[in-house]
């Protein structure tokens, strides 16, 4: 394999005939078979089909389709993506033999674009954790440090990008899901505004927050990505239209970019050496001509909370269709003792506990003084970002506020857990795009940089990250 | 604060062990303290809605897309099926 394991560098060998998606799928099978013994990144590989996939893409070349932006490209999917006839379980017992019915929008459109669907990844249960350790099947290590865990939700689709296995894949962020294991692995993760990529065929956790999103090597490979799965579906009533797709073009100048440095989210608590490192970098910008520019968003110490509350409680609405009858194990006796036990044996610990608190916040008594009040919060969030984007182009701050932890380390803690989204939380909130770059290490893990930009300014997001990453790379 | 768990545990219909209600009962009140803090923020004025977009009833044809395929797959899926159709246990008391 002479070909460099990147999104570009495979599509191009195969587009030009230099490589054949056959021989890239074999790469990727042997590379999966070698290393995730260790990780733990995958729950099931696709070998069979993506044979079958790549034998296609093959045919459709020798047929003439010599531009397809993904051809080969081998791309692990989280396992809360349908894929028609694969079981997408989302790390949960409840799904681990449900068969999907259909496929996602987001699949499809890989598939189209001459990607080869390789398998699918550890996941927190429905989503719903930081270090991918809710899995009803499995841990995943982190590829840097196999005693770390790589962050979550989407942690076995970051391992499996980290420890070069494929140089793609989807995740899905709906508090930092993305982000935060990227930056826990030493990738790039980019979640795009609310609204830009199709959300048909994941299975939801908190409709007004998912939004599915790639993991890659570099920036470029995910703009690339995120060119072929963005843009509306007619299966997703809040996908839009898009005024500006994916600019094909990132380069950009960072002279005269006005970066807005939050000075909340430089927090007591946080890890000295992630701090160092965020700061040193964003000299690193100054020197390259951006103007950084000291803002403050009072609201941000409140961003967490207000997420802690909106995510649960739609957590708990959309996991009601879970009854045993649709999905999963019949439960035992009479309907409604049968929804119970079919609850009760299905889900893990921690659904179990956000089903327990967005049915609490929910509840009669409880909905004003809660869920009111976090939409209400979450209004405000946005009103302050808007008028934060109003001075400057791209807001930057670290994307985690520690590096990988030990597997099991915050376990039985769960305030703990959840304040590993503590800076990741208010893109979803607000809807807007937001990727974490890598930008170093501290205590000898990877540290990273978080860019977040105004709503449906992507391309502003994917280009400063770009040019930041071209400094590092020269440095 | 006093969170009755048995009372939550039935509105969200959901089998619990004695082992889990204890530890829900710990944990619950740990997350709500640290949600409560929003309570300090001054929301009077604000125009607050569930959804980010603008969008409102946004429509599409009622027409049938899925294919016999897709029909067959949802059904092969449930848990258990009769006739093509879901089995479910009887909603009515004999």
């Amino acid at each position: 394999m002479t070909t460099n394991w990147t999104v570009r560098a495979i599509r191009d060998a195969v587009n030009s005939g230099s490589a054949t998606a056959a021989s890239i799928v074999d790469e990727a099978l042997s590379r999966i078979e070698k290393k995730d013994g260790e990780i733990g990144a995958f729950l099931e590989v696709f070998a069979d089909d993506a044979r079958k996939a790549a034998k296609d893409v093959d045919a459709r070349h020798a047929a003439g389709e010599k531009s397809l932006p993904l051809a080969g490209v081998p791309i692990a999917i989280k396992d809360n993506m349908l894929l028609m006839g694969h079981v997408a379980s989302a790390g949960s017992k409840m799904l681990a033999d449900y068969r999907a019915a259909y496929t996602a929008t987001v699949v499809a459109r890989l598939q189209v674009a001459g990607a080869i669907i390789i398998g699918r990844t550890n996941m927190d249960e429905f989503a719903m954790g930081s270090s991918t350790e809710t899995s009803a099947f499995q841990k995943t290590k982190n590829p840097l440090d196999v005693t770390k865990t790589p962050g979550g939700s989407s942690g076995g689709s970051a391992a499996a990008v980290a420890a070069d296995m494929v140089p793609a894949a989807l995740g899905s962020d709906t508090g930092g899901s993305v982000r935060q294991p990227a930056s826990l692995c030493g990738i790039v993760g980019m979640k795009p505004t609310y609204g830009r990529v199709s959300r048909y065929g994941i299975v939801a956790l908190a409709s007004s927050l998912d939004q599915v999103s790639p993991f890659t090597k570099n920036v470029e490979d995910a703009a690339i990505v995120l060119s072929v799965i963005e843009g509306k579906d007619p299966l997703d009533a809040t996908s839009v239209v898009l005024d500006e797709p994916v600019a094909a073009d990132l380069s950009l100048s960072l002279q005269g970019v006005r970066v807005g440095v939050p000075r909340e989210y430089f927090i007591d608590g946080m890890d000295e050496d992630v701090a160092t490192c965020v700061r040193s970098n964003i000299e690193k910008l100054r020197g390259a001509g951006a103007e950084i520019v000291d803002i403050s968003l009072p609201l941000s110490p409140y961003a967490l909370a207000a997420y802690y509350i909106i995510q649960p409680a739609e957590a708990s609405s959309n996991l009601s269709r879970f009854d045993g009858m649709r999905y999963g194990n019949r439960g035992e006796g009479a309907i409604e003792e049968s929804y119970r036990s079919a609850r009760g044996a299905g889900f893990g610990a921690e659904t179990k506990r956000r089903i327990m608190l967005g049915t609490f916040i929910l509840s009669a008594g409880y909905y004003d003084a809660y869920y009111k009040k976090a939409i209400a919060v979450r209004a405000a969030l946005k009103t302050e970002f808007d008028q934060a984007f109003a001075r400057v182009d791209v807001i930057v701050s670290p994307t985690s506020p520690v590096v990988a932890w030990d597997v099991g380390a915050k376990m039985n803690d769960p305030v703990a857990m959840y304040l590993a989204d503590i800076f990741t939380v208010a893109a979803n909130i607000t809807g807007i795009p937001g990727i974490s770059v890598p930008c170093g290490t501290a205590h000898g893990l990877p540290v990273g940089l978080q860019i977040l930009g105004k709503n449906f300014d992507d391309n502003k997001v994917l280009q400063v990250a770009a040019a930041f990453e071209a400094l590092n790379v020269k440095a | 604060m006093d969170i009755d768990i048995n009372r939550l545990a039935t509105l969200a219909k959901l089998q619990l062990t004695d082992a889990e209600k204890e530890m829900l009962a710990r944990q619950l009140p740990d997350i709500l303290e640290y949600i409560n803090k929003l309570q300090e923020v001054d929301t009077s004025g604000v125009d607050a809605k569930a959804y980010l977009t603008d969008a409102v009833n946004v429509l599409r044809e009622d027409v049938v897309t899925s294919t016999r395929n897709e029909r067959d797959a949802v059904v092969a899926a449930f848990p258990k099926q009769v006739g093509g159709t879901m089995e479910v246990p009887g909603v009515f008391a004999e």
